[in-house]
């Protein structure tokens, strides 16, 4: 589906992560709505919460982008691997939405 | 101190109190927070640099409001100056950050509307709209000036084109592209002919009642969505097409509140459905176009919705072509200074938005710039026109027609221009209401 | 001393007009309140009680010095703003008067490619000028994490600290010289010395330092030279995690002793933030329970110094006892740092768990390392007595940055965040959170530190501390003050430096905590 449609603006059904965390996107974290009774969430059609998140990441490349021409990471100093300095370094990439 | 007494809540003091109750939570969201990650995005406050206009005063006022300071009366005109671009509430941590996490997001947009119309409901009216919105009313199709609005001559712009009338898909021709920039019209009913998309016109279409659902004219909005779901509903639509980014935000935001579940139209943007049809080869582009362009980000497509990826991907697909991109984020604070009313009531706002968009492109040295807002087109090209080296301002769907091989050249020609000639239209500055008789 | 308030149809409003132009002046309620309060905690409940009488939106610094002549003739106080951004309430007029707004005045001068500065007026943001010295591969790399809403103007006025000023300097190193309108009308440039392209110079006395961070009581800047630098090739950053905080405090002292150049900074999150942190934040909450400190490195530069420079530093941090936390997380963090903010909802009730929408304090103390310990211990303890006691407060944690220009081993801008709900404050819990905020200050103060680091001590709680942590220096700033400012209209009543006029003149706190004025 292309275009937008009402009927589909509802998000899936929340799995709970922890006391205080559930999902209902998949690496879309949320708060318990539990949590909410004195400061009201409000009706978050799906579309919205997945701009929301997509510009976030696309906000941070951009911040990337404007302090420096590249990023140089862990992961990529740990490629080359015959260099002594960084044996045994863990890179624990963590999956976060 | 003295300067300071007490605001004196006349006939509106009720309306106002019922919208501080409702506003109340929102505005100290952002009163809270008061930092202003908003200010340098808002295309208005880049501008008047004037905090009256920024986010932050918007619903720090409800706040002052709350305390009894002033009412809707001293700070109405301050709330004409937004676009309503989305930029603010999207920059705004409280929705980049944690709006998907809360389910709460700053909602600047829709407080912006909401306090525009109590505005009007407190009988707070601002004398260019209000006359842009009875005319609306009058002739059920948006006054865009410099040429005659009828509703009988809502279809003209499709002239010896032969196009149906009903069917499953709709294609919504806002009032603009109807009117006055017919080139766009045209242009995208013949692609889709082309690309063998079926759809058909509305009997009789009328405004979406999108600008004065922004301005503050609540039940003019509604009844004109109320005649356009009952039209699409006789004739059977279950899909409807837009070519104009603020009717696609009419249709998605204001009708579902609206009509609630029983609004079950399938509402799709012509940049996304024409992305596809070139993906899937159904349009292909045969005709090279040895020009230099860039692409301006419509607000309302960019920030609000989050489209930018079809616009860029259909650009890149056509022939001969060199695009030079800015990216979508950056243009977060670009604007062209046409919606939501600004046009009408600051048009010397909207032009110096528009002068520096324009501006921007022609340092990147292209030879136009590409644009997927009707609206936007007229102020940018009228500035775009007075650039030492002028630049034209052509619509995505001009452009595609040309790469296609049609014809979507506008039936007033001397203000739609040839599909890649663009338009370089006069002053048709949208500020004086008098031209509107 | 306080001149009475202009009414709307003064005369004086005329002469200001004729100053500024009709567009200049406003003296309307929205526009007069809209510009009292910064994100500095605020007693919301007397907003009215600070709202400034008038709002000037001058375009040069001819308007701004006539505004300043005007403003000595009658007596009327004058408080310079530039983006409202302030963790201090250095803007917020304690003495109504005139609010100089400087945001109009943000056009590039000129950027100077071989002399390697850029001139810009005050009212110009950060992000926004990196934008254009883009197109030239330099940048101007002032980054406190309002870097895209606070103004040059401002960064002079607070005399601000910079993400990555262990790499690059802070705002006092990086802008070279300005031109102020002094608080009686006279336009001077200062710097180092009288170039305005020089770094450095031992001509006459350091005026740039005297002028910058005095938080508006000095003057008005109208233009500012600042340094140019290339545009870094490479952005590296690495978040390490601890199973404790005395790890990760080892490690940070470890990781800022390196030497490296190009480190840009180092920051130590304790055990409460990474416990505030699993609440919302997507790198936080899938994290195991042992991740309880971290510790969050960057560097800038050229490749060929940043890429050998990052293993040593990935090195260090392991040997010290630090586990990598990964590309994603240490990427997407760090990129968020640059816009940095504590939104509302982080609030929590400690009794329900429910979520309100909290204020942010951010306390900025500079401590030096051997007592960041105690002094975390402290603040937590008094954090903890107020959300007890008056239910709208909470701890959020703390961070502990690097502080000094290229020197960023021997003290640390010490932040603890608070969280205030707004919404339920009163005299009574407002008085609360002053006293709360003065036993902070006090912490720092006891420990041989300096109760701010970049935001300025004129908060009400801290004001009171700013003369002990002077001592004799508080003396000479009110000689000067009396010298240049002999009428005390620049930001009257900051810093106490209503004494400097009259010894036994009140605090400008202590009418409004009773509740007259
Ligand atoms: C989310 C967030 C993160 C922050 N992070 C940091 C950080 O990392 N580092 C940091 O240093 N600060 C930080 N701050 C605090 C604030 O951004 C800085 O203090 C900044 O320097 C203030 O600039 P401004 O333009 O907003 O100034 P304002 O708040 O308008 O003014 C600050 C002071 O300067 C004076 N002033 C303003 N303009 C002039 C002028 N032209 N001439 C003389 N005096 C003037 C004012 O009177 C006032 O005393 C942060 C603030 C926020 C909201
Ligand atoms: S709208 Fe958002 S970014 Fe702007 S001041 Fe309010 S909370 Fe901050």
């Amino acid at each position: 589906m292309l275009g937008f449609l009402l009927s589909r603006q509802r998000p899936p059904e929340a799995r709970r992560i922890n006391d205080d965390v559930i999902m209902r996107f998949d690496h879309v974290y949320e708060v318990a709505p539990g949590k909410m009774d004195l400061f009201p969430q409000q009706d978050i059609p799906a579309w919205d919460t997945l701009r929301i998140v997509a510009s976030r990441w696309d906000h941070l490349a951009w911040m990337h982008d404007h302090w420096a021409d590249s990023v140089l990471g862990v992961e990529e100093l740990e490629s080359e691997a015959d260099d002594p300095d960084l044996d045994g370094i863990q890179a624990s990439g963590v999956p976060s939405g | 101190m003295t300067a300071d007494a007490p605001y004196d809540p006349t006939s509106d003091g009720e309306l106002q109190q019922e919208f501080v109750e409702q506003w109340r939570n929102a505005a100290y969201g952002c009163f809270s927070s008061g930092h202003k990650f908003c200010r340098e995005v808002c295309p208005v406050m880049q501008v008047t640099r004037n905090e009256n206009h920024t986010p932050t005063a918007f619903h720090a006022n409800v706040v002052a409001m709350e305390q009894g300071a002033y009412g809707i009366a001293d700070v109405a005109e301050d709330y004409v100056h937004c676009t309503q671009c989305g930029a603010c509430e999207l920059r705004c941590p409280n929705t980049l950050f944690t709006g998907d996490f809360y389910r709460n997001r700053t909602q600047t947009v829709k407080l912006v509307k909401a306090m525009r119309a109590l505005a009007v409901d407190s009988g707070v009216e601002q004398p260019h709209w209000k006359r842009w919105i009875e005319a609306t009313v009058d002739r059920r199709n948006e006054p865009v000036l410099e040429v005659p609005v009828e509703q009988e001559r809502v279809r003209d712009w499709a002239e010896g084109l032969d196009l149906a009338t009903g069917g499953e898909t709709v294609l919504f021709v806002d009032c603009e592209a109807a009117f006055f920039r017919t080139s766009v019209a045209r242009s995208t009913a013949q692609v889709l002919n082309a690309a063998g998309v079926e759809f058909g016109l509305m009997r009789e279409q009328w405004c979406c009642g999108g600008p004065a659902s922004e301005m503050g004219y609540t039940a003019h909005a509604r009844n004109f969505a109320e005649h356009n779901v009952a039209d699409w509903r006789a004739i059977g639509a279950r899909r409807i097409i837009t070519l104009d980014p603020h009717d696609y935000i009419t249709f998605t935001e204001d009708y579902p509140t609206y009509f609630g579940a029983a609004y079950d139209f399938e509402i799709l943007h012509i940049t996304e459905l024409v992305a596809d049809l070139v993906r899937d080869g159904k349009l292909t582009f045969t005709q090279p176009i040895e020009r230099v362009v860039t692409y301006h980000d419509p607000c309302r497509l960019n920030k609000r919705k989050g489209i930018h990826e079809s616009p860029r991907e259909i650009l890149r697909a056509i022939p001969g072509l060199t695009f030079k991109d800015v990216d979508h984020v950056t243009q977060w604070s670009y604007c062209s200074g046409a919606g939501a009313g600004l046009a009408i009531e600051k048009p010397e706002i909207t032009a110096e938005i528009s002068r520096r968009r324009v501006t921007q492109a022609a340092d990147l040295g292209v030879d136009a710039l590409v644009s997927a807002c009707v609206w936007s087109e007229r102020p940018l090209s009228e500035q775009g026109a007075k650039l030492e080296q002028p630049l034209d301002v052509i619509d995505l769907m001009e452009l595609v027609a040309q790469a296609a091989g049609v014809d979507g050249r506008g039936v007033t020609a001397v203000r739609s221009g040839g599909a890649v000639a663009g338009v370089r239209g006069g002053e048709a500055s949208r500020g004086a209401p008098e031209a509107l008789a | 001393m306080t001149a009475p308030p202009i009414a709307q149809s003064d005369p004086f409003l005329d002469e200001l007009r004729s100053i500024l132009g009709p567009d200049g002046v406003r003296a309307d309620k929205p526009a007069r309140w809209n510009r009292t309060r910064v994100p500095a905690p605020f007693p919301v409940h007397r907003w009215a009680d600070y709202a400034p009488d008038v709002v000037v939106l001058p375009r040069t610094a001819q308007e701004i010095a006539g505004v300043v002549r005007l403003a000595n003739r009658h007596g009327i106080p004058v408080v310079p703003r530039a983006g409202a951004t302030g963790l201090n309430d250095g803007a917020v007029p304690l003495r109504r008067g005139i609010i100089v707004d400087v945001k109009r005045m943000n056009q590039i001068r000129e950027i100077d490619l071989v002399d390697r500065t850029v001139t810009v007026g005050p009212g110009i943001n950060m992000l926004k000028l990196n934008e254009e010295l883009r197109k030239h591969g330099v940048m101007f790399p002032d980054d406190p994490a309002s870097y895209p809403c606070s103004l040059v103007g401002g960064r002079i006025g607070t005399s601000g600290w910079s993400l990555i000023g262990g790499r690059y300097g802070h705002t006092r190193d990086l802008v070279i010289s300005f031109e102020i309108v002094l608080p009686t009308g006279e336009i001077i440039r200062v710097g180092d010395g009288g170039g305005r392209k020089i770094r450095k110079s031992s001509t006459g006395y350091q005026l740039k330092h005297l002028f910058m961070g005095h938080q508006g009581t000095l003057g008005i800047v109208t233009e500012a030279t600042l340094e140019l630098v290339p545009r870094p090739e490479v952005e590296f950053a690495a978040f390490f995690h601890y199973p404790s905080f005395q790890a990760a405090y080892e490690s940070t002292g470890a990781l800022t002793k390196s030497g490296l150049a190009t480190l840009a900074g180092v920051v130590l999150f304790d055990e409460w933030k990474l416990r505030y942190l699993r609440r919302d934040d997507e790198a936080y909450i899938p994290q195991a329970e042992n991740v309880r400190a971290v510790v969050a490195t960057a560097m800038y530069g050229t490749r060929d110094e940043v890429k050998p420079a990052a293993r040593r530093l990935v090195r260090t941090a392991r040997e010290s006892g630090g586990t990598y936390l990964g590309d994603e997380v240490s990427q997407g963090d760090w990129a968020a740092r640059h816009d940095r903010y504590a939104t509302p909802l982080h609030g929590r009730l400690r009794t329900t768990g429910q979520v309100v929408p909290m204020s942010w304090h951010c306390e900025d103390a500079a401590i030096n390392y051997s007592a960041l310990p105690q002094v975390m211990e402290e603040w937590h303890a008094i954090a903890d007595r107020i959300i007890d006691r008056y239910g709208i407060f909470d701890d959020w944690g703390m961070f502990f940055y690097t502080n000094a220009a290229h020197k960023p081993w021997g003290d640390y801008l010490v932040e603890i965040d608070i969280g205030i709900w707004e919404q339920k404050l009163d005299d009574v819990n407002w008085a609360g959170w002053v006293e709360a905020k003065h036993d902070i200050a006090a912490v720092a103060l006891k420990y041989g530190g300096s109760i701010t680091a970049c935001h300025g001590a004129t908060r009400e709680g801290d004001a009171e501390l700013a003369a002990e942590e002077m001592g004799g220096g508080f003396e000479v700033m009110k000689a000067i003050k009396r010298v240049l400012d002999p009428n005390n209209i620049m930001n009257p009543g900051k810093y106490e430096l209503d004494t400097a006029y009259d010894p036994n003149a009140p605090s400008p706190f202590s009418g409004r905590r009773t509740g007259g004025n």
